[in-house]
């Protein structure tokens, strides 16, 4: 797919980092703090700082933390996360694998369907997702039902902590796939080329030239996939897996211990964790980011296949699809099934579902596109300007943007919509409205929690620029405001509508935050129509409906978005 | 590269043919019936502009392009149809792709590692190959510390490690400075007379090919347009194309004029170049000679039999130290003349008239 | 002081003009009600309130009592309006509610054994529900599993692994639930049955509804919820079904007035328009199936729906103690949790082998082996706390964050869980040797 490059790993020591701060430059800088200061340090602090106090006097503790190592739930959920997390992206590197290999080494007829559906599974709208892969998946689910039919056994899918590995995998190995193909694509020739001309060929090439020389871009989404599984909450609770550390810290903020400091105690942990997997990712590409196209070689050459293999490579591509599509193939039977209830398929299908929500959804849709495009292109706007910051200036502290703003990952999403209640409520407007009452900081905190995805993805097409091009602007009488607007922008644009794709799509779906923001039903998303939907029987094939028209939307804005970037990708190479 | 070691124990060179070999993509004509031989131990140039096909028909040897029609055979085997990684052939790439993920040492054993030498006769093989190219001591190096140069190198070892029973070369110069290109390519051949080893050159600079080769194909179009040694091509150009890419040459249109005895190429207004009857001149030909077969007469000087004179204004000077280069507008031509430069000569001023005198033996008459 | 001045001169503002005229403008309500019941109580109330618009935020009930605790500097919410009494008690404690005497008539007292309306005055039941099992018939016919009819029944080895229950610290309805066994049955009694039942969870689910999609979907058989849940599926056409067990109550659900409201005149308005006969009516709509409040209107009831007015069963049911339940509310939560919903594995774990031991005694009865079977269930049945310990100030406090120094909340918790993952791996032990002499 045209490939939104998300990844992890930050800033590494820069080659060409030269020149020194205009005043334009530090304005921009201190801008882009005091937004990340205001809308994500602060509200996050106002809930976090509670895991440092002390009970009963509020002066500073670290016995909590103490706390912490000492239970021995805490403990358990610590490790289970860890291990899951370690899983699940050995799943999706299991999936994501061949995918990336067939698309971009082989000349194969239907790779960008391929990339484009690969990016579906991160489209998976909140509990309608779940419950379709329960459907299929689960204890009596299609499959199990067909199994126990058929060979008299049942496979535990979706059981305990394997379940939530499961479900991870195919949730979040697009985030694999896309950046392992990103950096395959980006492989000069070349180099296999080489290694085939000395003998090598096949798998062995691959093992030990191809993948080697792709690992920046694997190890950019295996770390994102760590983290996100990390951090995700909705997943574990949705299968009842509550003995991990995002569920804990969300039942605990949420029911009986929103006054206790152990659930954000387990935030901080949670942060501390996240950016500590970003910071080793980052660690251990430091030196071996070798992803762009090198002098002479344009990308790997793509390979005619044989009828066998073509066979081969159509059978594997169609297997993983089927199951990564799985719960979007339920979703949609859900959305037009009368009752679907311990069968393989519906009793019956109908479309009064689709009828029901019809009023409604306009609504939900109207206001899930201007939150997300909003919050999208904030993000872009922002990673932008701290790639920008980060790679052609040598501003101090232009690195501690870097990390700030990637640390939004880690902020669960259920702290960061209490630290807004806590920090906005209390501002009032001129008519006594509160302003976190305003739909306006749903769309912050969206682009706050979407921000390190647009990052990283402006940030891998800045790097990819040469600063030759700028200077060459700046030769000619441009400014370096215009120079940016100009030439490196243009540039970018790739990158730019890469990340905005990825912002604005995996904004469209967000929950947590936004549960906890939304003021009233006229400013509500798809995904809190979703939420309220499916608190009821009768809610299931209306809410599974508009999960359907979720999915539909968001895919055709990515497909779209997909299609600008192929076509910017088509004009002829600078250079060469 | 080093003297200090002895080379490397050789197959016997292989000889190289090339069987109407036609290549499309699409419409797209890229390679038009090539036939080429190329002899055991010769250091052999594929030339040409880029896009010429050169590049080409060295991937096509190598494996990585595939020919709609013809034949490749190294010594008296036929491998169009095999693999790149079953050819025996070595490649140094233009880009040198280098592996950055390795260090000196593994990318030059990687080769025999595939080849599944045995690991005891690995480690001797890459120090022999290092030392070859004079980069002792760099193995554990990474590519990305290495100059232009030294990576150029490696790449070479990495090659011959393998000892191909054919060594290609993609412009294997164009990433280094003016200086470090002479050097290399005086190695070059120094090192490829040493191992004896069949070589082919891709290069679009004739003085590259000129110093280092045994025998050129000069390319254009995706048509082998002549082959032969240095001294051939550019005494003997077969065309215009030729003429032109290799060296300066003066290309002058006219019209034939006369027959038998008196036939003559008169250009417009200028010479008038008598022709010698067994000569044969295509029609629409037109008239090649070298800048510095033609003079510009001292004044009172006059022309000898075998010169053919016309007057002309300078139009352009050049001073390039051995020589200087005038332009002479004569008639409707405009005609290069070399003259040699001696200490104390006095030269002529732009928009002087002097007259020309054009060495007859040494034009051609040449078309496209 | 100022903001005070401000506020109250609103709120006296605002009731001037309520005096005047009828209510209109918009009107706010927090609820966990979902949207099947929400939009035709809506569609009804603005019909019957011409100029007030209901503005409904969905928020489950915890999160709804945390927003309005997290907003009550400036609170723009009229209402709050859910099932569980006891989250209004918890508002009601934090003076989140105001008082209001509905004029509505034809409401009794009591429904059961429990008032319909707070006795202070500051929220009032519109609808009445009742906790038991539901069922898939499909599932219990392909696993051949019999119809439950107690709570006691779900601890039976038959349906090991196949019942499911929402975390009471997550359910307003399930904390209900098993208050109301506590109460039926008493402290020691009621926990023993509560993990007796357990030993035999499926999973705990995080929200209410988690129960009945189960359900309905078929992955678990048997879901331990509130009565509508079940009503409501069977009218969307899911092979499901629901009993009452004895040991159960009827409670009301609830609707109250949120303090410094800013539109008072609508939210009582909506108040009104929940007693009513219309409003009351609205409940038996088939996404919605709750109990109305007013005994005449079961009049116009669809066939076979449960009167609890004239259901003898519902009628004898156990007297519900809300003050009681109020008290020790978060710690029954944590217990559940700490003990079943953190240790399910050994509690499900002692629970099989003591339903194997009981299998093969079944079989060859073995006297010492009883003992240690029964000794296995005591194990399990013991409380890390009594009944006065779970109510005592020093216990409630460590949960409320209270400013008084004291235990922290995560040492009890990890005392608790201790203590339950201990008695569960020695019951399990006893388990194990009983089935090893039966044999």
């Amino acid at each position: 797919m045209g490939g939104p490059h998300v990844s992890l790993a930050l800033a590494a020591p820069r080659a060409r980092a030269r020149r020194t701060a205009t005043p334009g430059q530090i304005t921009l800088a201190l801008g882009i703090a005091a937004f990340l200061a205001l809308f994500l340090v602060w509200p996050a602090a106002t809930v976090i700082y509670v895991a440092f106090t002390e009970r009963g006097g509020g002066a500073f503790t670290l016995v909590n933390f103490v706390d912490f190592f000492r239970t021995d739930l805490f403990l358990r959920s610590f490790w289970n996360s860890f291990y899951v997390s370690a899983m699940a992206v050995a799943g999706a590197s299991i999936l994501a694998l061949p995918l990336a290999y067939i698309t971009s080494r082989f000349a194969f007829r239907g790779t960008v369907l391929i990339q484009t559906l690969g990016f579906l599974p991160l489209i998976m709208p909140p509990f309608v997702g779940a419950v379709a892969m329960q459907l299929f998946f689960g204890r009596n689910g299609s499959a199990n039902l067909l199994l126990d039919d058929w060979f008299g056994f049942k496979i535990a899918f979706m059981e305990g902590l394997n379940g939530v590995i499961f479900v991870q995998s195919i949730h979040y190995f697009p985030f694999i796939l896309i950046n392992l193909s990103a950096a395959l694509r980006n492989i000069d020739g070349a180099m296999e080329e080489a290694a085939q001309n000395l003998g090598s060929s096949g798998f062995r090439l691959f093992r030990r030239i191809v993948f080697p020389l792709a690992m920046p871009g694997y190890i950019a989404g295996a770390s994102l996939v760590f983290v996100k599984v990390f951090d995700d909450l909705a997943t574990p609770l949705l299968l009842n897996v509550k003995d991990m550390l995002a569920p804990q810290a969300y039942l605990r903020v949420t029911s009986i211990g929103i006054a206790d400091p152990m659930g954000y105690v387990i935030s901080v942990v949670l942060i501390v964790a996240s950016v500590a997997a970003m910071a080793l990712s980052a660690l251990a590409t430091r030196g071996i980011d070798y992803s762009t196209v090198q002098r002479g070689g344009g990308g790997l050459a793509r390979r005619r296949l044989r009828p066998y293999e073509s066979a081969l490579a159509y059978l594997t591509v169609a297997l993983i699809l089927l199951l990564v599509l799985a719960p979007h193939v339920g979703l949609l039977l859900l959305s037009f099934s009368t009752v679907w209830s311990f069968s393989p398929l519906p009793d019956g299908y109908t479309t009064a579902h689709y009828a029901r929500i019809f009023g409604d959804s306009s609504l939900y849709i109207k206001n899930t596109l201007i939150y997300a495009s909003m919050a999208g292109l904030i993000d872009v706007v922002l990673g932008t300007a701290i790639a920008y910051l980060v790679l052609r200036t040598r501003l101090i502290g232009r690195d501690a943007l870097d990390w700030a703003a990637s640390a939004a990952l880690a902020v669960p999403g259920i702290v960061l919509g209490i630290g807004y209640l806590r920090a906005f409520y209390g501002v009032k407007l001129w008519d006594g409205t509160p302003l976190a009452a305003l739909w306006i900081v749903i769309v912050l905190a969206l682009a706050i929690r979407r921000l390190p995805y647009a990052l990283r993805a402006c940030y891998a097409a800045l790097q990819q620029i040469s600063v030759s091009l700028e200077e060459a602007a700046e030769n000619l009488g441009a400014t370096k405001l215009r120079t940016v607007r100009r030439i490196v922008t243009p540039l970018m644009m790739g990158g730019i509508l890469a990340g905005f794709v990825t912002s604005f799509a995996t904004a469209a779906v967000e929950l947590s935050a936004t549960l906890m923001l939304v003021q009233s039903n006229s400013d509500a998303p798809l995904a809190y129509g979703l939420y309220v939907l499916m608190q009821s029987a009768a809610g299931r094939g209306p809410g599974a409906a508009l999960g359907v028209i979720a999915v539909v939307l968001v895919a055709v804005c990515t497909i779209l978005s997909h299609a600008v970037i192929e076509r910017g990708r088509a004009m002829p190479p600078a250079g060469h | 590269m080093s003297n200090r070691s002895t080379a490397a124990n050789h197959a016997p060179a292989a000889r190289v043919r090339i069987e109407q070999v036609d290549l499309s993509y699409g419409d797209n004509h890229v390679l038009k019936s090539i036939n080429l031989e190329i002899r055991p131990g010769e250091f052999f140039a594929f030339l040409g502009p880029s896009g010429c096909g050169k590049t080409t028909l060295l991937r096509l040897i190598a494996g990585f392009n595939h020919a709609d029609s013809g034949r490749v055979l190294v010594g008296e085997k036929d491998i169009s149809g095999l693999p790149p990684w079953k050819r025996d052939i070595g490649m140094v790439f233009q880009s040198y792709a280098l592996w950055p993920h390795m260090t000196v040492a593994r990318n030059v054993a990687f080769g025999l590692e595939e080849k599944r030498v045995p690991r005891a006769e690995i480690g001797p093989r890459v120090a022999a190959a290092l030392d070859l190219v004079g980069l002792t001591g760099l193995d554990q190096r990474r590519p990305a510390q290495l100059s232009g140069g030294q990576q150029q190198r490696v790449a070479l070892a990495r090659t011959i490690a393998v000892e191909p029973k054919l060594l290609l070369l993609d412009e294997p110069l164009s990433n280094l400075d003016a200086k470090l290109r002479v050097q290399v390519r005086r190695e070059l051949r120094e090192l490829q007379q040493r191992l004896g080893l069949t070589t082919i050159f891709v290069t679009h600079d004739q003085e590259e090919a000129n110093t280092v080769c045994d025998r050129i194909a000069v390319m254009n179009h995706g048509v082998i347009q002549q082959v032969g040694t240095p001294k051939d091509l550019y005494e003997q150009p077969a065309n215009l194309f030729v003429a032109n890419f290799l060296g300066t040459a003066n290309i002058i249109e006219g019209r034939l004029a006369g027959d038998g005895a008196s036939r003559a190429f008169e250009v417009a207004g200028g010479p008038k170049i008598p022709i010698a009857a067994d000569r044969n001149v295509a029609p629409g030909a037109r008239m090649v000679f070298r800048p510095q077969d033609c003079t510009i007469l001292a004044a009172g000087e006059f022309s000898a039999p075998d010169r053919t004179a016309a007057a002309g204004t300078v139009t352009y000077r050049e001073f390039l130290g051995a020589s200087v280069r005038y332009g002479v507008r004569t008639g409707s031509a405009e005609i290069a003349v070399d003259c040699p430069f001696h200490a104390g000569d006095t030269l002529h001023e732009v928009g002087t008239a002097v007259t020309i005198a054009i060495a007859t033996s040494a034009v051609r008459f040449l078309s496209d | 002081m100022h903001r005070l001045l401000m506020l109250s001169l609103c709120a006296a503002l605002v009731s001037t003009v309520a005096l005047a005229q009828a209510p209109t403008g918009k009107v706010t309500v927090i609820t966990s009600f979902a949207k099947d019941v929400t939009d035709p109580v809506k569609k009804a109330f603005e019909a019957a309130a011409p100029g007030v618009t209901l503005e409904v935020q969905n928020r489950n009930t915890n999160a709804g009592v945390k927003y309005l605790e997290e907003t009550k500097a400036n609170n723009q919410v009229d209402l709050f309006w859910a099932s569980a009494p006891d989250a209004f008690e918890v508002l009601k404690g934090k003076g989140l509610l105001q008082k209001y005497a509905p004029k509505a008539s034809g409401i009794p007292e009591k429904i059961g054994q429990f008032p319909i309306n707070d006795p202070a005055g500051f929220y009032f039941g519109f609808a009445a529900s009742g906790y038991g099992i539901m069922w898939n018939e499909r599932y219990a016919k392909a696993n051949k599993l019999p119809d439950p009819k107690e709570w006691q029944d779900l601890a039976k080895p038959v349906y090991y692994d196949h019942v499911s229950i929402a975390a009471p610290s997550r359910s307003g309805t399930t904390h209900l639930t098993i208050e109301a066994v506590l109460q039926g049955e008493g402290w020691a009694k009621g926990w023993g049955t509560v993990k007796a039942m357990a030993g035999n969870f499926r999973n705990i689910t995080e929200r209410s509804f988690g129960v009945p999609e189960a359900v309905n979907s078929g992955q678990v058989g048997y879901g331990i919820v509130i009565d509508f849940f079940a009503f409501s599926a069977q009218a969307s056409g899911f092979p499901v079904k629901f009993i009452y067990p004895t040991v159960t109550t009827i409670v009301p659900a609830n609707v109250g007035i949120v303090a410094n409201a800013p539109n008072k005149a609508a939210a009582e308005a909506f108040v009104e328009f929940l007693l009513s006969p219309a409003g009351q009516q609205v409940l038996f709509e088939p996404g919605i199936r709750r109990l109305p409040v007013n005994p005449d209107i079961y009049a116009k009831a669809p066939a076979d729906y449960p009167n609890p007015f004239k259901d003898p069963r519902l009628n004898s049911m156990i007297k519900f103690d809300v003050a009681k339940s109020e008290a020790r509310n978060d710690v029954v939560d944590v217990l559940f949790d700490q003990l079943i919903s953190f240790q399910l594995e050994p509690l499900k774990a002692a629970t099989k082998a003591i339903h194997e031991a009981d299998a093969a005694l079944a079989k060859k009865d073995n006297a010492q082996a009883r003992a240690l079977v029964a000794q296995a269930r005591e194990l399990i049945a013991a409380m890390p706390v009594d009944e006065a310990t779970a109510s005592a100030k020093e216990t409630t406090a460590a949960f409320t964050g209270g400013k008084q120094k004291g235990a922290r909340q995560a040492e009890l918790e990890q005392q608790w869980a201790a203590f339950a993952k201990q008695h569960y791996a020695q019951a399990q032990a006893k388990a194990e040797e009983a089935l090893k002499l039966a044999k």
